[in-house]
C-alpha cells in the first residue's frame, strides 16, 4: 500500500493502538494489497478514553468488559460486584490497554 | 486470552469467593455483614447481584427458598464455584483445554442479541426487584 495512505492510517488512528504496536501495523500494512484498503479505513475501533469513563462510572457491573467485547470478564465482574470493588478499581488502570489490545485483534483479522 | 491466563484469572476469583464466604459465614451470625458492594456503600441503593452471599450462605444451610428469595444469582454463582475449580483441575491434569473452548463458545453464546436482551431483561427484573426488597 500507499506509504502516504500508510502514515494517514497510522496518524488518525495511533490512540486506538498500544504504542509499541504501531510499528509492526505500519510494517505490515505497506506490504498489505491495496484492495483491502476500503475494509482497514473502516475498521471499527473501540476509544481506549471512552471504555475508561464507562469503567469509572459503571466498572462494578462490569459494562466496560462487555463493551470491549470481553463477555465472559464482564459476566465475572457482574457476578462479583466489580471483584468486591477491588477488580472495579483495578480496571480503572487496566481497561485502556486492554481496548488498544482489543483493537490490534480487530485490525489483525484484516492484515493477515 | 490464553489457556493459562484465563484459569489462573478463574482460579483465583473462585479462591477470592471462597475466602471472602467464609469470612462472611463467621461474621454473618454476630454482625451485619461488611458490605462488599461499592454502589451499595455509595448510593445506597442496591445493586443487581446484591444479596449473593447471603443468598449462597442460606443454600450452604439448606434454606433453598430463602436463598431465591434474597437473589436468585446465588444458585448461579455456587454452581460456577463448584465446578469451575473440579474442571480446571481435570483439564490441568489431563493438558486439555475444554474449559477455555467451552469459555469461548458461551462468550459467543451470551454475545447474540436475543440471549443478551434476555439476560439484560432479567438482571434488571432482578435489579428492580432487589431495590424492592431494601436488600
Amino acid at each position: 500500500m500507499d506509504t502516504q495512505k500508510v502514515d494517514m492510517f497510522i496518524m488518525s488512528n495511533a490512540k486506538f493502538f498500544e504504542s509499541h504496536h504501531l510499528n509492526a501495523i505500519r510494517e505490515r500494512l505497506l506490504t498489505v494489497d491495496d484492495s483491502k484498503w476500503p475494509m482497514i479505513s473502516t475498521v471499527q475501533l473501540k476509544d481506549p478514553t471512552t471504555s475508561l469513563i464507562i469503567s469509572i462510572l459503571a466498572g462494578s457491573l462490569g459494562i466496560d468488559r462487555f463493551i470491549i467485547g470481553d463477555t465472559g470478564l464482564g459476566v465475572g465482574k457482574l457476578l462479583t460486584c466489580g471483584g468486591l470493588g477491588i477488580w472495579a478499581i483495578v480496571d480503572w488502570f487496566l481497561i485502556q490497554s486492554a481496548t488498544r489490545e482489543k483493537n490490534m485483534q480487530v485490525l489483525q483479522q484484516f492484515l493477515y | 486470552m490464553t489457556r493459562n491466563k484465563l484459569y489462573l484469572l478463574l482460579i483465583s476469583l473462585v479462591t477470592a469467593g471462597y475466602i471472602w464466604l467464609v469470612y462472611s459465614f463467621k461474621t454473618v451470625q454476630d454482625k451485619p455483614m461488611l458490605e462488599g458492594c461499592f454502589i451499595k456503600q455509595i448510593s445506597g441503593v442496591p445493586c443487581p447481584t446484591c444479596g449473593t452471599t447471603r443468598s449462597v450462605i442460606a443454600i450452604i444451610k439448606g434454606n433453598y427458598l430463602a436463598a431465591l428469595n434474597i437473589n436468585p444469582i446465588g444458585y448461579l454463582v455456587i454452581i460456577i464455584m463448584l465446578i469451575v475449580p473440579v474442571w480446571i483441575c481435570i483439564d490441568w491434569l489431563l493438558k486439555k483445554h475444554t474449559a477455555l473452548t467451552y469459555y469461548k463458545k458461551a462468550e459467543q453464546f451470551i454475545k447474540k442479541p436475543p440471549v443478551a436482551i434476555l439476560f439484560i431483561l432479567l438482571l434488571i427484573v432482578n435489579w428492580i426487584w432487589n431495590i424492592y426488597k431494601r436488600l
